[in-house]
């Protein structure tokens, strides 16, 4: 790659975000996408042991709730592989029990959503449980799935041509993403997502600017955005590092 | 039977804007669409979620 390699950020939050990265192929925007949302190890409930479950549903429906919930990832390097991290919950009804009731015997590893409802109890009915969660890859369950709704688009310029004829009705052009305008980025919803709104009364024309690409990224709270995208980029390396080991003769 | 806890589409976590969704537009008398814009449930497929659910638990409960 010859281009200069930049990252700008256009919308910062801790589970969502914004950012032009600069100066990369479109396999290379491409991998880093697949990498966060099928290869970043998340912490995830994988087995459970009831007690007690005198519920309306089924132990099974209720271990698919509780394996959907987020958790807090611990920092990388952390866990291994087939470390577990054991939760419990104990709710008697009347009344819900919710994923902040889930008790963790690491720090670490905490509900990231305490609102999440898991079963609405009534009068004498019970749940009491033992969960696993373990580290494991979005590719093998979407419940490990960190990023959500990960995804990425050109980034778009738009230059003015001139002036609209003069007695030429204006039609809406719309565009979605962000806009460069004389290096400035915007995005598209800053004008209701209508070009005729920012330049009326002017031609304009869009193009994709070559090698810049605006990602989404929104996570499901087991970390920041930063921390995804690091992560991914990270598993990214090793399995380059590990190919350039597998074909040295 | 309770709503479920991610967007089938996207896997965003709906669950927790249950309550407050359910309070709000289904027993109160707000506008459906208002309160999803202020809970930040953004997407069409995890607003169909929220919109379409119907909680049986009170249903089923007096069959057990």
């Amino acid at each position: 790659m010859t281009a200069e390699y930049d990252v700008e950020f256009v919308e910062t939050g801790d589970r969502k975000a914004r950012f032009l990265v600069r100066g990369v192929t479109p396999a290379f925007a491409n991998g880093l996408r697949r990498a966060m949302v099928a290869d970043v190890p998340t912490m995830a409930i994988d087995e459970v042991r009831f007690i007690e479950n005198s519920s309306v549903m089924f132990d099974e429906q209720l271990a698919l709730r509780l394996g959907l919930v987020p958790l807090s990832t611990p920092p990388e390097g952390e866990f291994v592989d087939d470390d577990t991290v054991t939760l419990s919950i104990d709710v008697e009804g009347p009344g819900t029990a919710y994923s902040g009731d889930l008790v963790s015997s690491d720090g670490l590893v905490q509900p990231a959503d305490e609102n999440v409802p898991i079963i609405d109890l009534k009068d004498d009915q019970r749940l009491e449980a033992e969960a696993d969660a373990v580290i494991e890859r979005g590719k093998n369950h979407a419940k490990h799935q960190g990023g959500v709704a990960v995804g990425y688009r050109h980034l778009q310029r738009v230059t003015v041509d001139g002036d609209l004829p003069e007695f030429e009705d204006e039609q809406s052009r719309i565009v979605r993403g962000v806009i460069e305008d004389d290096g400035e980025l915007i995005p598209t919803s800053e004008f209701d997502d209508d070009l005729s709104n920012r330049y009326p009364g002017k031609e304009v024309h869009v193009e994709d600017v070559p090698n810049a690409f605006v990602f989404h990224v929104e996570t499901d709270g087991s970390f920041t955005v930063a921390e995804l995208v690091t992560r991914a980029v990270d598993t990214l390396e090793a399995r380059a590092t590990e190919l350039e080991e597998a074909v040295q003769l | 039977m309770m709503v479920p806890v991610r967007c089938f589409t996207c896997g965003n976590v709906v669950a927790e804007h249950w309550e407050e969704f359910d309070e709000r537009a289904n027993e109160g008398d707000e506008d459906p669409e208002a309160v999803l814009d202020e809970l930040g449930v953004e997407r069409y497929c995890c607003r169909r979620m929220l919109v379409s659910h119907r909680d049986l638990v009170d249903v089923v409960s007096p069959y057990q």
